[in-house]
């Protein structure tokens, strides 16, 4: 069966990275109504807030293959229980 | 809502005939390939546990998004403009949802092989009352789930169909073939036609997108008009707008990656790589899928302005009308468009078809009525109990009752109350088995009541509320009530990894 190297729930340093990309994933931090300068057709906090998407998205793929490591004890995994 | 195409007729029925055909056909292979596919409850709802990278992305994509997701979305980023990049992000943080708990979950899979949620629930707390509590709220609020998919498929295709044909016998020529895919291969052929179905789904996508920008205009001269006629859906969003977006987010991330037809997907994977590579892939799709939705709902902005909020549900029926007429290419690609959104939404209701069948044969006839019978006689039961369920809620969708309408409502309210248990359970030795019962029931109650009462305090979700008290009960019993020391052996055995 498989046993846990590492576990992404149990990577503190991981959830204070969520925690900050949550809150700064939603743009209360900036002056309500404003969208100068644009770029390409996005207002400037829509660019930030994707930004922040992003880093999001790169955070889950660094976590899935860096922080979820489980080590095999028996290749076969059917173990026939139940 | 997609109102009537007037591109649609008979093309559309045409191509409606050529994916479910399509669909039938991979049904058919998948029996003929695999003969003891009605054997095993692992089999058949399962996939054996075979599913590789490709056909397990695209079966988590497929059931993540529907076509809902577009009909529904580019309306609602056309209303409130790019505050609706929350899309993406939403989406993104089912996958951190993901992380709480299946990695464990998929390690236990394989271990005690779960087929259904609630064989975690049972094994994990050894109580009837939780089993059969989970089993039923995730039984009703998956009908309701698919109910709403049923209707959504009646809508689709009568506007691409435009009454050339009664849209009942479309509606009823498209559940057929799926139950009779379903019938045959189970949890392959539904992932294998949700493969085609996702391709489909984001070519339609795509296409949309890009007939968009060349006959509309693009983002910039978009975002003129905006600043000059609708300056509130370009800024940034007021303090009320703020606390819906985070009020939707921790929704989500707590709620959504628990659909019991998604936590079937981690238990069908063939290893623990295709699982995670597939959910690699799966934290890059907002970007692909409702963002660039989010663009054709702000390109509408400008496209057609002044829809007030019926008329905007028909956003991307209009805009399909407008790049349709423009040439045979488009025209053609916005048939395939709408067939892909139809689809899509097949592809939704099968997945949680087969995972309502599999609650009924494994975790209440299996378990409970007839824990005797074979596990050929549990599958067997559970695909006509779907029937017969997808039958009634299909006349349901088509005559819906003037009252009561309400209790069909009620689906991620209920779905989210199994979450405590799901996820506590997985790392907390001292989680008291009563407690957690109780709390699943306040939280139920409180939740059906709210949304009844139409009641959402600060602007947070009944189904918040539910959880939140659910949650306190879990918590604060746990920590009053201590459990006994064989028990906590027992657990130790379980969950210690």
């Amino acid at each position: 069966m498989l046993k846990f190297k590492k576990e992404p729930i149990k990577n503190g340093k991981l959830w204070i990275v969520f925690g900050v990309l949550f809150l700064l994933s939603v743009p209360w931090y900036l002056p309500e109504g404003s969208y100068k300068p644009l770029f390409l057709g996005i207002p400037y906090w829509g660019w930030i807030i994707i930004l922040v998407s992003v880093a999001f998205s790169a955070t889950i793929t660094y976590a899935i293959k860096y922080l979820w490591i489980t080590e095999e004890e028996d290749s076969n995994y059917k173990e026939d229980e139940q | 809502m997609t109102g009537d195409l007037a591109f649609g007729g008979w093309s559309g029925v045409l191509i409606i005939v050529v994916y479910g055909l399509i669909m039938l056909s991979i049904g058919l292979i998948t029996f003929f390939k695999n003969k003891n596919i009605r054997e095993s409850n692992q089999e058949y709802y399962l996939g054996g546990r075979g599913l590789g990278v490709m056909v397990l992305f695209f079966t988590f994509y497929a059931t993540q998004y529907s076509g809902n997701t577009i009909i529904g979305y580019a309306p609602q980023g056309y209303r409130i403009g790019f505050e609706w990049l929350q899309s993406i992000t939403f989406m993104i943080l089912v996958m951190v949802g993901y992380l709480l708990f299946a990695p464990r979950l998929y390690v236990l899979s394989r271990k005690y092989n779960f087929v259904t949620p609630s064989d975690w629930l049972a094994k994990r707390f050894r109580s009837k009352g939780i089993t059969i509590l989970g089993s039923f709220l995730m039984l009703y609020g998956l009908g309701n789930y698919l109910l709403e998919q049923l209707v959504a498929v009646g809508q689709g295709v009568s506007g691409l169909t435009g009454g050339t044909v009664p849209y009942q016998i479309c509606v009823i020529f498209f559940i057929v073939i799926m139950l009779i895919y379903s019938w045959l291969g189970g949890m392959r052929s539904v992932a294998y036609t949700d493969t085609m179905q996702g391709i489909a789904l984001l070519f339609g996508v795509f296409i949309l997108v890009i007939g968009s920008i060349l006959y509309f205009g693009g983002l910039p001269s978009t975002a003129d008009y905006m600043a000059t006629f609708t300056p509130e859906k370009l800024g940034v969003p007021a303090t009320n707008g703020l606390v819906g977006w985070f009020s939707m987010l921790a929704l989500v991330l707590i709620g959504a990656s628990i659909y019991p037809h998604a936590i079937q997907r981690i238990f069908s994977a063939k290893n623990e790589k295709t699982l995670k590579n597939s959910l690699i892939g799966m934290a890059w799709m907002p970007f692909l899928t409702t963002g660039v939705i989010l663009l054709v709902g702000i390109i509408g902005v400008s496209a057609f302005p002044n829809l007030n909020e019926m008329e905007s549900e028909q956003l991307v029926g209009m805009m399909a009308n407008a790049i349709a007429s423009e040439n045979v290419f488009f025209y053609w690609a916005m048939i395939l468009l709408f067939g892909g959104i139809i689809a899509a939404i097949i592809s939704t209701a099968d997945s949680v078809l087969l995972t309502f069948s599999s609650v009924i044969s494994k975790d209440l006839y299996g378990r409970y009525i007839n824990p005797k019978a074979t596990e050929h006689k549990q599958i067997f039961v559970g695909k006509v109990a779907g029937i017969v369920a997808t039958g009634i809620l299909l006349i349901i969708a088509w005559y819906p009752p003037a009252t009561l309408y309400q209790i069909f409502v009620l689906k991620f309210e209920l779905l989210v109350q199994i979450a405590p248990a799901f996820i506590l359970g997985l790392y907390w030795k001292q989680l008291h088995t009563k407690s957690v019962f109780v709390g699943m029931v306040a939280g139920t109650i409180l939740a059906t009541t709210m949304t009844f009462a139409n009641f959402t305090p600060f602007g947070i979700f009944s189904g918040l509320w539910g959880l939140f008290v659910n949650l306190i009960i879990c918590v604060v019993g746990s920590l009053l009530f201590t459990i006994s020391r064989s028990e906590e052996e027992a657990i130790d055995k379980v969950i210690g990894l």
